[in-house]
């Protein structure tokens, strides 16, 4: 067996489409909302904690008013975590993929 | 979001019944208050509350116009006062009555019940919109 039959094949130029670089790469409407999501959430979650060391150093808002922020904080982390299940199942599935 | 909007006019409702609390501790504080602040009668309070008015966009969806409950003021009752004979009293008048405000205690305790009721009712309706929240989430998990 020579080595001719498989320089052969290498004449076949494939068309490997290049992998963009990750920096110039523009993210996707779905990374922009990732991030403002995950800012908005830590925003949320700053801002509970603050109503809470202004609620235990008796500077009282009002007692509700200290519930809604921290319902928000809770809200806005679950549907991170949702989020972030719902992409790791999908990345589970890549990987569990037969090739 | 859409559920902060439900928690904020929960919220707004919560308020509205605490600031009416107070105000009817206010009055339950006073029934002896033979003299006001400056020098007249103290006068029972009454919480005027009412929808909050948002000006939107009139394009806007229906439900960006709900906007919860503000308080518009808190006026004085036009109640009669009590005259109460007690001659010895250093407020009472040459006739021996004192006037004490006209505060029912019978009717400001339903009125802290009523309050209490209504801040339950929005308790609820935030756990209500909670729950929703959190059921949507579920939507697709638990394979």
């Amino acid at each position: 067996m020579t080595m001719a039959s498989i320089e052969a094949i290498s004449g076949l130029s494939v068309a490997v489409p290049s992998r963009p670089d990750a920096e110039n790469a523009t993210p996707g409407p779905f990374v922009k909302w990732l991030e403002a999501e995950v800012s908005r959430t830590s925003a949320a979650v700053s801002e509970a904690d603050l109503q809470l060391s202004r609620l235990a150093s008796g500077q009282a808002t009002s007692l509700h008013q200290v519930m809604l922020s921290l319902e928000d904080a809770r809200m806005s982390m679950q549907l991170l975590v949702q989020v972030r299940n719902r992409l790791l199942d999908a990345y589970q599935e890549v990987i569990r993929m037969q090739v | 979001m859409d559920y902060s909007q439900a928690f904020a006019i929960s919220v707004s409702g919560m308020a509205v019944e605490t600031l009416r609390v107070e105000t009817v501790a206010m009055n339950l504080a006073n029934v002896y208050s033979a003299r006001g602040a400056g020098g007249g009668l103290y006068q029972p309070q009454r919480v005027l509350s009412g929808p909050a008015v948002r000006f939107g966009d009139v394009m806007d969806a229906f439900r960006n116009t709900l906007a919860g409950v503000e308080v518009y003021e808190i006026a004085s009752m036009n109640a009669n006062d009590r005259m109460v004979y007690e001659p010895g009293h250093p407020a009472a008048d040459s006739a021996g009555f004192v006037a004490y405000p006209g505060i029912e205690p019978v009717g400001e305790m339903i009125g802290l019940i009523e309050a209490l009721r209504a801040y339950d009712a929005n308790v609820m309706a935030f756990n209500a919109a909670k729950t929703m929240a959190l059921r949507a989430l579920e939507i697709g998990g638990g394979r």
